[in-house]
């Protein structure tokens, strides 16, 4: 039974385009991921890109721009499943830290002082999910090589893909660590999404949150957790924010003022 | 049964001995004061000293994750990879029970064949050892051990005393029948009584648990149940790093461009979130309270009312990990109605001030 080949965009709104390298990087995957696929859209890794009817477009990076809605508009009408990939198109990034209109404005004048944009409007930056549906997510920041492919595999053969709902500490422990938070250090692995292997704490780095907030994540108690070791109150609530993005408002909530 | 006797100098020449046929795997320190069972290359990393590996023996029989076996058109090609031939020297008496534990779970009624081939191809070389803060395998009479081992060294003085617990052992015996002398004296005798008594002395945690199935169903709408779930990380390692957990999550990796999938394991937990849930989205143990009920309900009531010991072995693991101070002592504790310093009691303070 062979069907035809699945019709895959892969679209950059703004980030670092690190998620899009990551695919790119996939070397030894790469005739693979062309053979068995019929990718329509990669402006990084070809220029015959076509703008048509799509099963799957993945997309990168945050909404920042009048064009980015636009283009994310354009590309949730012509796409069955829509995949937020990385951290900004799913939380909005670290460009999206600023939930705050008046907070983002001000920021915006000391980075670019009064200037006009001429090409297009900038906006504060948000989630796709905030402008459309959103079908599937994969976090990361960048998105990590073997999720990708298991993901992609998964895609080909209809299956949903993998879910993260476990915190970085479960693959931590897999890997025998020593608990870092346990010793006074400033880790946010147990509010962070695991599937990266727990890389830096193999590394003897504590985790700065780079696969964004984990479902049902304890931020209260690590607040207070963190306070009581003696670290700053603003110290925490930045490393908390930097990768949460527009999540973080949900979550200062959470944190008693 | 049968003890002899081995001169310490010949500890190491004894293992390299036997271990020429499979690998040895022994306690080696990974970080400052915390261990690891690891494979041996070089004899000098083994700590003799040492009081607990941060993962416990589990990880050899089931590692965190495998691979069971591919999927394939025509059926699975079974994957026993990790099931090598081991000598795993250096058990503590706590973990001895803590795979008698494992064993009732994935042998008695069913037969799991990945525990077991990894079982049967694993010899246990048993250590004894000294407590710390944190260990209770007195309170759990998990500091004596009468089955589960192979050999079993008692240390003394100069020498250690060596139980024999199996024909494989007795088999190990007789590869280097010059190392061991069956003239055990009246003074060792009594070297090994005093030791054992300073020992039983050593213990600075005594726990009740012979109290505990009844006051976990006294308290079961109690609100410490509360203060702790307010306080837990829901980060799971307490699971991960128990002896006797084991839960388990099977996942299919599709292979790109294959009509295959390799179908593999790791260990799961029931204090994460994801755990209860079951298709269609719904969580069955939202609440992290709720979780940590069941935690506590298996290490300190099921089991002890089926089998009249709990499936908790005293190691101190959960009290040397878990960063918010949730752990089988300050638990057992709370249930007794003690007032402790710990961080959830703390927490539970700040937060209702
Ligand atoms: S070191 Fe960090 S990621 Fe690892 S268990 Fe501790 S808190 Fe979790
Ligand atoms: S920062 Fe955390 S989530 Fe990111 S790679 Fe490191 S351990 Fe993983
Ligand atoms: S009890 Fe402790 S170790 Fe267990 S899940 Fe909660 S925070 Fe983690
Ligand atoms: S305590 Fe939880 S994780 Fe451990 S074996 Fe029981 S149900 Fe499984
Ligand atoms: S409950 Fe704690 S002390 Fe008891 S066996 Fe498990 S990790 Fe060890």
């Amino acid at each position: 039974m062979k069907k035809d080949k699945l019709k895959i965009g892969i679209y950059e709104l703004t980030g670092c385009a690190g998620c899009a390298l990551l695919i790119l990087d996939c070397e030894n995957e790469l005739v693979d991921i062309f053979q068995a696929a019929d990718i329509q859209s990669f402006l990084m890794a070809k220029s015959d890109n076509i703008d048509g009817e799509l099963d799957i477009a993945l997309v990168e990076g945050s909404v920042s721009t009048e064009k980015d809605i636009e283009e994310l508009m354009d590309i949730r009408k012509r796409a069955e499943i829509v995949v937020a990939i990385g951290l900004c198109s799913m939380v909005g990034g670290i460009q999206g830290r600023f939930c705050d209109e008046k907070e983002w404005k001000e920021n915006f004048k000391k980075v670019y002082g009064d200037i006009e944009m001429t090409h297009t409007k900038p906006i504060q930056s948000k989630p796709i999910d905030a402008y459309i549906k959103v079908d599937y997510y994969l976090p990361g920041c960048p998105i990590g090589k073997e999720q990708f492919l298991n993901f992609f595999t998964r895609m080909l053969r209809g299956n949903p893909p993998e879910r993260y709902p476990q915190p970085v500490c479960v693959e931590c422990k897999y890997n025998e660590n020593d608990c870092l938070l346990k010793n006074g250090i400033l880790c946010l692995g147990p509010l962070t999404s695991g599937g990266c292997g727990a890389i830096c704490i193999n590394h003897n780095l504590p985790c700065v949150g780079c696969w964004g907030p984990v479902e049902g994540g304890n931020w209260t108690s690590e607040y207070y957790l963190l306070k009581e070791k003696g670290f700053d109150d603003e110290l925490i609530k930045n490393k908390m924010a930097n990768f949460s993005g527009t999540k973080i408002a949900e979550v200062s909530e959470q944190l008693i003022k | 049964m049968k003890i002899v006797k081995l001169k310490k100098e010949n500890l190491f020449s004894f293992l390299e001995a036997i271990s020429e046929e499979a690998e040895l795997w022994a306690p080696v320190q990974k970080y400052e004061n915390k261990h690891s069972f690891q494979l041996i290359k070089d004899f000098s990393q083994i700590d003799l000293k040492y009081t607990r590996t941060i993962l416990p023996p589990k990880k050899l029989f089931l590692p965190p994750t495998f691979n069971m076996f591919l999927a394939t058109e025509q059926g699975y090609e079974e994957d026993f990879s990790h099931a090598t031939k081991k000598i795993l020297f250096g058990v503590h008496p706590c973990d001895i029970h803590g795979l008698l534990i494992l064993d009732r779970f994935f042998q008695h009624v069913f037969d799991d064949p990945y525990y077991s081939k990894a079982r049967q191809n694993t010899l246990i070389l048993g250590l004894s050892c000294w407590p710390d803060e944190n260990c209770m395998c007195k309170s759990t009479n998990t500091h004596i051990i009468e089955e589960g081992y192979d050999l079993f060294f008692s240390e003394l003085e100069n020498d250690y005393l060596v139980w024999i617990g199996s024909s494989q052992g007795d088999d190990c015996i007789r590869i280097k029948p010059g190392f061991f002398d069956e003239d055990i004296t009246d003074e060792d005798i009594q070297i090994y009584i005093k030791w054992q008594n300073e020992r039983d002395k050593a213990f600075q945690v005594d726990i009740n648990f012979v109290a505990m199935p009844d006051l976990m169903e006294l308290k079961y709408e109690n609100p410490i149940w509360e203060k702790l779930g307010d306080a837990c990380l829901a980060c799971g390692s307490c699971s991960n790093v128990c002896p006797t957990c084991n839960c388990y999550n099977v996942l299919d990796k599709p292979l790109l461009n294959k009509d295959t999938s390799e179908i593999g394991r790791c260990w799961d937990a029931c204090t994460l979130e994801s755990y209860s849930e079951v298709a269609g989205g719904e969580n069955f143990r939202e609440k992290r309270a709720q979780r940590l009920k069941l935690w506590y309900t298996h290490k300190l009531q099921a089991y002890i009312s089926k089998y009249g010991k709990p499936a908790c072995v005293g190691c101190g693991r959960c009290a040397s990990t878990c960063p918010v101070d949730i752990n089988v002592q300050t638990v057992a504790k709370a249930l007794e109605g003690k007032d402790m310093d710990t961080f959830w009691n703390r927490l539970s303070k700040e937060v209702t001030k």
